[in-house]
């Protein structure tokens, strides 16, 4: 397994949200509008969601609200590569308590699953994996078909304060 | 480009991205054929097979990226036109590095691929008229004599007489000019001075060439059915297989 990286998500600023991102769900959701009309407007409402959970800055939301954006951000990455991206998302283990920026999980998901793609051909298994650890929370993101010696893994430490009331 | 509209190949990983693209292409008035390809090799594939006249090209792929397709095409002979597709617009620096014709951002709104069809027929159009003058069947009569260029050790004009001119190389909107007394910087597109100076003995060989004739010595057939023209000064200039039989024709006249 590739040396695990670590980000972090504390220096105040926004996750970025990345516009060739959107554009490219966008077109997607173009493709179908003729073809599958329903399967464009369920494009646009995961999209949707996606927005409105990032465009209002500084915005904080419990750890379990921004897994699901995780989950609704790789829907929308396999309605792009449908063939290619399988996620493997942590089932709800009760973190209400926690509280990270919004976007501090997706956006360095999304990072590591660009380059991924970009480095890969075929087809790209990522794995998201949350551990806790005192008032911190390690959220591990794995490519376990990796390039690079087998498999690939980003480190993302999100400062929780509200953890130490959570239960884990 | 044929009689039956333009024919398009258009290269994206993303399948859904490739589909839309595909169906407004095909509902074009301005394209008579489309070609889909998922990644740069097997647009590679595409185009040792059968002409295009224009790449739609996503600018990120997995291996082999757009913009480093671009750059190898432009090492072919007659290369087709590229129109770069990418849902991130700071990428539209590189594309006119590599002289892409045009720029799209994902997803593609009808009126600017239409735009983007008009400027590959705009392209596509003097080449099969070059191909035609090239037979000496269209003379306008009357060309200029002297050409004003950009003096390259100072400011203001040069006068360049037209028969002193052996080449005109394009350079995006440009054209570089090869004459007697060095080369020096057309700001006139190579379309263009190939319509005005038609009269004066000059024909288009290639996308990228405009030739002075009795500036050429010899025409030199290659094994892949294209040419090679070489000027005075053993200067060897591509020339492409569609205009070949026109220009020795015209060279045996």
């Amino acid at each position: 397994m590739h040396a695990a990286q670590g980000l972090s998500m504390q220096d105040g600023s926004d996750p970025p949200v990345s516009v060739h991102f959107v554009n490219n769900v966008l077109a997607v959701a173009a493709s179908y509008i003729e073809v599958e009309p329903e399967s464009a407007r369920d494009v646009l409402a995961q999209l949707g969601a996606f927005l409105s959970h990032r465009l209002r800055p500084g915005r904080e939301v419990s750890l379990r609200d921004e897994l699901e954006h995780v989950a609704t951000y790789m829907r929308l990455e396999q309605a792009r590569f449908p063939e290619r991206v399988v996620a493997e998302l942590p089932a709800d283990e009760g973190r209400d308590g926690a509280r990270c920026r919004a976007g501090s999980v997706q956006a360095p998901l999304a990072e590591a699953l660009d380059r991924w793609l970009g480095e890969h051909p075929g087809r790209v298994r990522v794995a998201v994996h949350v551990r806790s650890s005192g008032e911190r929370i390690d959220v591990q993101l794995d490519h376990p078909d990796g390039p690079v010696g087998g498999g690939e893994r980003v480190r993302i430490a999100l400062d929780c304060p509200a953890m130490t009331e959570s239960v884990m | 480009m044929s009689s039956t509209g333009l024919a398009i190949l258009a290269v994206d990983d993303e399948p859904r991205a490739l589909a839309d693209v595909k169906h407004l292409l095909e509902t074009s008035a301005a394209v008579g054929r489309v070609a889909t390809a998922t990644s740069a090799k097997e647009a590679l594939l595409f185009l040792s097979g059968g002409r295009y006249d224009a790449l739609f090209l996503d600018v990120h792929m997995p291996e082999i990226e757009g913009m480093a397709l671009a750059r190898l095409l432009r090492r072919f002979t007659d290369p087709p036109a590229v129109v770069f597709l990418t849902g991130h617009p700071d990428a539209a620096v590189e594309a006119f590095e590599v002289q892409a014709l045009d720029f799209l951002i994902k997803p593609v709104t009808r009126e600017r691929l239409e735009a983007a069809l008009a400027r590959i027929e705009t392209r596509a159009q003097p080449r099969s008229a070059a191909a035609v003058s090239s037979e000496g069947a269209a003379s306008t009569g009357g060309g200029p004599d002297l050409v004003a260029v950009d003096n390259p050790k100072g400011n203001g004009k040069r006068l360049v007489r037209l028969e002193s001119i052996a080449i005109a190389q394009a350079n995006g909107d440009y054209a570089r000019i090869v004459c007697a007394d060095g080369r020096v910087l057309l700001r006139t597109p190579l379309n263009q001075l190939e319509q005005d100076w038609a009269a004066a003995g000059f024909a288009r060989v290639h996308r990228a060439y405009l030739v002075n004739l009795t500036h050429a010595v010899e025409l030199r057939a290659q094994l892949n059915g294209t040419a090679v023209l070489v000027m005075r000064d053993a200067t060897e200039i591509p020339v492409a297989r569609r205009n070949v039989a026109a220009l020795r024709r015209r060279l045996h006249a």
